[in-house]
This record gives C-alpha cells, structure tokens and sequence, in this order.
C-alpha cells in the first residue's frame, strides 16, 4: 500500500516548487532560526565563541536544582498521570455500570482548563483561603489551615490534575483499537484476566501509553503556569529562565534556555522512537470489546457511586471557578463560603474598555495565529504527502519541532532573535507589538495543525482530486471543491486545539507581552495581584466556555464529515 | 485494425525510481473501441491508463489522440472520462452534484445541467436518485454512478481502471455486460484495465496483454486463445499443461514438429511472426486441457503418463498428468481414469490448441 501511494506522488510542478521554497524558508526563518540565535548568543562572549556561561550553570547549585527539578517533577508527573488516567480508561471501557457514558465523558473535563485558569481554580479550592481548605479548618475547628498548596508537592497535584486526561483519553483510544479477537485467543490459550491483561493487552496499549508519556513528559517539561503560581521558591526551569530574564540576566537565561531545550529533546529522542518502533495494527476489523456488566448487588451500586464520586472531585474546580465568578468585589473576606452572589463581574468584563481590551486581543491573536498555522500545515501538507519532493522528512519535522520545544524557550527564541533590527539577518523589531504574539501562538499551535493537516491528506483518497480533474476541474476548482472539503474535519479539529490553545496562551504570552497587547491570561494573572478573585475567575469562567464551545464545533464538524462520507 | 487509430500509444516509457514500469508500448484504438490491458498485477497496465488520463508523464513517447499530441496535457484539458478502481464519488457531495461536477465547467444553463445528470442516470439504469447521498449506496449503484459521472461530460476516451474488481462474483459478471452493452451503444472510445480474462473476454474488441511493462500481444480474444504470441499468453489466457520438446523440422500448414520423450512426435502451432526454429532446437509445448484425449498408452503417438489428480471442472474433469517431461492438462468425461493410472495423451486434432516455443534461457517469469 505504501509503495502505491508513493507511485502517485505527483512530480513537482514549477508552482509546487515555488511553494515548497517558500514554505521551507519560511519555516526555517520561524521555527529553526530562532533558536540558533538563542544558542549562538549563549555561546558568544568577548567576541568569540565560550562556554564560560554553561561552566557557570553547572557551577551554581541553584540552577542545578531547577533543573533537576524540572525532570524529576516531569518524571513524577508521567507516574502520577498514568496511575490516575489508566485505571480510569479500563474502568470506563471494560466495565458497564449505570452512567458510565455522562461520567466517562465528564472524566476528561480537565480538558477544558487552559493551564493557568486550571491553576488558580485549584488555588481558589484548595489555596490557603481556598474553599476547601477553608470547609476543612472550620469543620475541624483548626487555628491554621490544613495544608499549604505550595512547592513540588502543589506543582505536581496541579500536573496530575491537568495531565491524567492524556492517559486517559489516549488509553481509551487504544482500547478501542484493540481487536477484540486477541483477548479471547488468550483466554481460548488458558490465559486469565491478569495473565491476559500482562501479557497481551498491556504489551499491545505499550505505543499508546508510549505516546501518553511522551505528551505529559513534554507538556509538563515545559509547565509554566503551575511552578510560576504555586512554586514560591521552589524553582523549575522554565521559571529559572523567567526570573533570569526579569532581572536583565540575559546570558544566563540563554543557557538555561538552551539548556531545558536539550534535556527535552534528549528525552524527546528515544522516547518517540521507541513509540514509533512498536506500531502494532489489528489485522482484523474487529468488534467493540463486550463490556463485562457488574455482577453483585453491591458493585452495582458502588461502582457508579465511586465512579460518581471520583468525577464530581475532578470537577470541583470547574465549579469552583463559576462559584468565584459570581462573587462581587470585596465581599468575601473570613467566611467559609461567599455570602452574596451577583453577575457583577461579567459586566465588568464586558462593560469597561479596560477589561474588555485583553479579551480582543486573544480573540483576535488567536484567530490570526490559528489561520496561519492552518494555511502553512495545509501547505507542507499538499507538499509532504502529494508531491514527490526531496526535504519532505525535514518539512514534518519542522512542522513537529515547536512541540519539542517548552514554550518559554520559544518566546524567548523568538524575543532575542527580534529585538534587533538586522534586515540582511532575518531579523527584525517585532518585540512589543502583536505580531510576536501572533507569531509565538502560531508556533505553538503549528504542531497541532500540522498533525492535523497530515492526517486529513493521509485518508484523502488521491483518486478523488484526480477524479476531478478527469471532469475538467483545474487545481482551484479541485482544491477549494475536493480536497479542502475532504480535509475539512481534520482541518476542523486542528483548528479549534489551535484557537483554544492560543486563546488561553501564557506562558509565551507572559515573556513577550506588552500592556497594550496582554491576552486574557495575563489579565487573569493582574486581577489575581489585585486580589480582584472575582474578576480573573470570570475570565477563566469565559475562557472555559468558549473552549467547551470550540471542541463542540470541531466535534461537530467530524460527525457531520463522517456522516457525509458514510 | 483500422487505421489511423483515434488514441494512439506510441513508445510510451514510465520508470518509478528507476525500475521500469512500462516500456516501449505502442498500442492503436480505433474509434469507438474497447481495447482491454489485461496482465497480473505490477505489469504496467495501470501506470499505463495514468499516462493516457494525465496523471502520469511518460518519460518518453507520445500519446496521440486523433492526430494531436496531447501528452503534455494537463488531466482536465484532455476531456477524457475515467472510473477509479475505488470509484473517487466525492463523499461530501450528493450523486446528482457529484455528475455535475463535470458539467459545471463548459457553459452550461443549471437546467441543462439537471437534464443531463438525469439522462446520465438513466444511462446507468438508476433514476431519480440525485438526491441520494452516495455513502447509501450499494457497491454496484457506486459503480453505476461514478459511470454516470464520468460519461455525463461527454468525453472523448473512456478509461476504467477495474471498475468491477470491487464487486462480488455474480454482480460482476452480470455489470460486465451491461457494461459493454453501454458503452457500445454510446459508441465512446475505451481503454479498458483488468486481471481478469474472464472480464477480458466479455467486454473488450480487443486485449493487449501486458507483461512486466511490455506488450506480449494484441489482438481478438480469440486469436489470443487460439495463437498465442508468447509462452505468457498462453497460460494466463486458459489453462495449458506444457512439456520438454526438440524441434524436428516443419509439416505442411506451418507446424512445427515437435518430437517428446518416448520418440513420439506431435505437431504444434508456432509462435506468430516466424521464431527460428530449425531442427535439434530446445522447445517448450503447450497444450490446450481440450486439445488432448486419452488413448491407450500403447497405442503410435500416445505420451505415456501417470494421473496425478482430477478436478471438476463444471460439465467435465480435468486430469493432471505426470508425463516425463513435465504436466499435461487433460479434459476428459469423469470415468475416464482414476488417480494413479498410467495413462496415453495424444493431441485430439493436432496441431489446434498445441503451441510451441523456443526454450527460454534462464529468463525469469
């Protein structure tokens, strides 16, 4: 199959060659081209090349326990997020107990939380002052709150919190993919449910938890939100380089930069290999696996009691979140709950040009971010997987690079490299205005459409464009009334990860902002040093409902793709 | 053959990545024909449909379409209809948008438009479903649709890249003939591409066989059976058993005598176009299962052999039988002989559906 579909890669036409120039510089000028300044200027000093700054970063302990930090923290967050998200997969895919279908879809809710509002949700619930906190101490008659939500510990609850969901959604996937027929050979060869489970479906799940790993390794490498909120003194990488950057220690947040960028990749590395080693496809088509129904009296009604119970925790903060949102300015100071309710806040939101300004702008930033990385994935796309070019494995792996990369080394990549005004280099003053912002979502986002974009080629059938031209359609009529409504729910779905993914932006946001351009998320972050609960929760309330909204959408758009397509 | 040929294949050349797809082929369409490349997968016959529809440059040669070069052509410049293997209907547009697509482009009034699709339905037999989406469809109405599409624009050429291979047996079979009855009575030009001769046999005017990128030959089903150019052809048309024979000389009407083991001498058809076959030369025989009919192994001109197995073949069995120089097919009424007998072969009336060819040296298959 896939030496046919290499057979019908086109040859490049003198316009696709212009098109692959294009997008190859543009990505190298975007994506590579960046960092190489980030490493150059880490290793620039006195005029020549030195590594006196890196020998300084292994000299000082401070920076070696961010680093450690970092990776250990990561490396627990993997642990803790599979311990949550797996068992929960098999819970919902292998077990039918009533209201498993509304519970199995609220258990993947923390999705709906960009990183720092699912932040200071949890420090609304569980902080000092938290609710929770709060109903615990006066139940319990302390003098001083139970706990502190401070340190790895919080960092890593935050983590495991925010990072079950890609276990549990991806394991889902998995299971669903499994050929039923497997596991009844097994049980047909003598084998039982936990020789089975240990020897046939967790070694077939292993790409998948694989690939789950690697997510939350990254995801959590590059963690921002929850070490800049929670961590106090306890510092992570990504916010060693902030404080570097904020206090004009340039050359040394290059390094650190450069430095949490190679451990990535170098994690990165075998880790993507050894998902991409261990590809294994049903052979059959295969049937959904029955579901074993729940036997005694007993588990039928403790089963969806913890299942209940279990998801109604994973959903405090949500509701937490609205609860706050409702509470006016200045009127909740030593009660355990809020004693008044009103829609204060939102009109605020929306009544003053003040507070009305960042919501503009991430809307407006997003949308530009997500339509340019739309239109470049579906470029590199036409190029990677239709046409017969040289540099194709090089054009996915820029599309994929930005995902490698925390997004504090992007912004600041992309703060060094434009600050200057060198037009010969490439370089140009784009800190302080939007389009850094724009250009930082966009890269942030380019994995996302670019996957996206791959896969809709992928299963579009190339005989469909073909079929077109045999009736006489040229290459627009074929692109905008074939391919881009075949591509559509892919395109769909990457669109709306992307625009829900710079919608919430910050931690590129943070480094790159200036207070006519703050996104939404640096508003949440003023209005929380304002002690202004209220106000930053109604963005996150807002912020959460259009994601909620978006995912619907881009959902929408796959079924009613699929349903067209039959 | 008529002459000049209205598409004209002249030496067209493909490689992918340097392993020839297709190579020299020269093939001539008249006017209204249906000319059907048939070979086993991989020989090159639907690269060479490719080249002819546009999708594929050829590396050399032409492809002539009523005197005019049209090679350099872009596919939708060359008003040539095609029907994919997997049919291509556009999932996310309705059959009768789907035969519109094609329509759209040349001028024509919404209510032209709406006429032709429903003549091109009734052409295939399914009016009145414009409004179906096509993922409701069977298989077969799929089949009849993308036709549809593919014919409502009137084009120049028909090329089908097996449009059948996606039906069950007895929809193909009966959708064959249905199918040549169509395009006959549309009279359009066609190229046709298949595996099986089964399909060959029903539709086409003429068939070229195609093996590993070059043509073995073209001509009527018929003369393919009956005078097969090469050894190729003969076993992938029809059944033959073959065995080791040397060359003794020719016998009046063209055939070629052909003397076995045991001394016994047959006479065979020689390959068409003359190969040198002078006396002493190594020869492959083959021979038809219906050409042949058991004899007493005693008897003058008997091939003696031993029955390896028979096989039901419908109204008659076919023997398999061990001869010393290779396997006879033979066809023969079911009490003929039994499993492990010796048995004689002879020729039924030589020299018909026995063909000889020179003995290849070392040449892969």
């Amino acid at each position: 199959m896939s030496t046919a579909q290499g057979g019908r890669r086109k040859q490049l036409s003198p316009r696709g060659r212009l098109l692959m120039l294009a997008v190859f510089v543009l990505l190298i000028w975007a994506v590579v081209y960046p960092n190489f300044v980030v490493l150059a200027e880490s290793l620039s000093g006195d005029g020549t090349i030195t590594l006196r700054r890196y020998a300084e970063f292994f000299r000082t302990p401070s920076e070696l326990r961010a680093l450690w930090s970092s990776i250990w923290i990561s490396a627990a967050t993997v642990l803790l997020s599979a311990l949550i998200g797996v068992p929960l997969a098999f819970l919902f895919a292998r077990i039918e107990f009533a209201g498993r279908r509304v519970l199995g879809a609220l258990a993947a809710m923390p999705v709906l939380l960009p990183p720092l509002v699912g932040v200071i949700a949890i420090l609304f619930l569980y902080g000092e002052s938290g609710i929770a906190t709060r109903l615990v101490q006066s139940a319990l008659r302390l003098d001083a709150p139970p706990w502190r939500l401070y340190g790895g510990s919080a960092i890593l609850a935050v983590h495991a919190y925010s990072m079950y969901v890609y276990f549990y959604l991806f394991t889902l996937a998995g299971l669903a993919r499994l050929d039923p027929a497997v596991h009844e050979a097994a049980a047909s060869l003598g084998a039982g449910r936990v020789r089975t489970l240990t020897r046939v479906t967790l070694p077939l799940l292993t790409p998948t938890l694989a690939g789950a790993s690697l997510l939350t390794f990254m995801t959590s490498m590059g963690s921002f939100s929850a070490p800049y909120v929670l961590g106090g003194g306890f510092r992570v990488m990504t916010t060693q380089i902030f404080s570097s950057k904020l206090q004009g220690e340039t050359s040394m947040a290059m390094v650190e930069t450069v430095m949490l960028a190679a451990v990535s990749l170098l994690v990165l590395w075998p880790l993507a290999r050894w998902e991409g080693s261990r590809e294994y496809v049903a052979p059959g088509k295969g049937t959904q696996a029955a579901r074993v129904p729940v036997k005694s009296r007993w588990a039928a009604i403790g089963v969806p009691l913890i299942a209940g119970v279990g998801v109604a925790l994973l959903l405090l903060p949500h509701l937490t979140l609205l609860l706050i949102s409702l509470v006016p300015d200045g009127s909740w100071t030593t009660q355990t709950l809020p004693p008044r309710y009103s829609l204060e806040n939102y009109a605020q939101l929306f009544g003053e040009a003040r507070t009305f300004r960042p919501i503009v702008n991430s809307l407006l930033m997003a949308s530009a971010a997500t339509f340019i990385a739309v239109a470049m994935a579906l470029a590199v796309g036409q190029l990677v997987v239709r046409w017969r070019v040289r540099g194709r494995g090089a054009l996915e792996a820029m599309l994929a690079l930005p995902w490698a990369l925390p997004g504090t080394v992007l912004a600041i990549a992309l703060a060094t490299t434009f600050s200057v005004n060198q037009p010969w280099a490439g370089r140009f003053v784009l800190v302080g205005t939007a389009w850094i912002l724009v250009m930082a979502y966009t890269l942030r986002v380019l994995p996302l459409t670019g996957r996206a974009a791959l896969a809709g080629f992928r299963q579009l059938d190339p005989s469909l464009e073909e079929a077109a031209a045999s009736l006489g359609a040229g290459p627009w009529r074929t692109l905008r009334r074939v391919t881009i409504p075949g591509l559509l729910p892919a395109i769909a779905v990457g669109a709306s990860l992307a625009f829900v993914t710079g919608l919430g932006e910050f931690v590129a946001s943070i480094v790159l902002y200036t207070h006519r351009t703050r996104p939404i998320s640096i508003e949440i972050l003023s209005q929380l040093r304002d002690f202004d609960l209220g106000a930053a929760a109604a963005y996150g309330v807002l912020l959460m409902l259009i994601v909620a909204a978006a995912f619907t959408l881009g959902q929408r758009w796959i079924q009613g793709g699929e349903r067209s397509a039959g | 053959m008529s002459d000049p040929a209205y598409l004209e294949l002249d030496r067209l050349t493909r490689a992918f990545a340097g392993r020839p797809a297709v190579h020299e082929l020269s093939i001539g369409v008249a006017e209204h024909e249906i000319v059907t490349l048939l070979g086993p997968s991989g020989c090159g016959k639907t690269t060479t449909l490719r080249m002819i529809a546009g999708f594929e440059q050829p590396d050399s040669g032409r492809v002539v379409l009523e005197g005019r070069d049209v090679t350099g052509l872009a596919p939708q410049k060359r008003g040539f209809g095609m029907v994919f293997q997997h049919y291509a209907l556009f999932p996310h547009l309705n059959v009768g948008k789907n035969i519109a697509f094609g329509l759209e482009t040349s001028g024509n009034t919404k209510q032209e438009i709406q006429e032709r699709i429903a003549r091109a339905l009734d052409l295939v037999r399914l009016p009145g479903i414009e409004d179906r989406s096509v993922g409701s469809l069977s298989g077969g109405q799929q089949q009849r649709v993308a036709l549809a599409r593919a014919l409502a624009p009137e084009p120049r050429v028909l090329l089908l890249d097996e449009p059948l291979s996606n039906l069950d047996a007895a929809l193909r079979e009966q959708t064959r003939r249905e199918l040549r009855a169509l395009v006959k009575e549309i009279g359009i030009t066609t190229v046709y591409v298949t595996h099986d001769q089964e399909e060959a046999f029903d539709l086409s005017d003429r068939i070229a066989v195609m093996r590993a990128g070059r043509l073995d030959q073209l001509g009527l089903a018929e003369d393919l059976y009956h005078r097969p150019a090469t050894e190729f052809v003969a076993t992938f048309l029809g059944r033959a058993g073959a065995v080791e024979a040397v060359a003794e000389g020719f016998a009046e009407g063209g055939s070629v005598r052909c003397r076995l083991s045991d001394g016994v001498v047959w006479q065979a058809i020689p390959p068409e176009g003359g190969v040198a076959m002078e006396s002493g030369a190594g020869l492959r025989l083959l021979a038809r299962p219906e050409a042949l009919v058991f004899v007493s192994p005693e008897d003058d001109g008997a091939l003696r052999g031993r029955v390896l197995d028979r096989r039901f073949a419908g109204s008659v069995y076919v023997y398999t039988v061990k001869v010393e120089d290779g396997e006879l097919e033979v066809q023969a009424a079911g009490d003929a002989a039994r499993e492990g007998d010796v048995v004689g072969v002879a020729p039924r009336r030589a020299p018909a559906g026995i063909f000889a060819f020179p003995r290849r040296r070392a040449e892969s298959e």
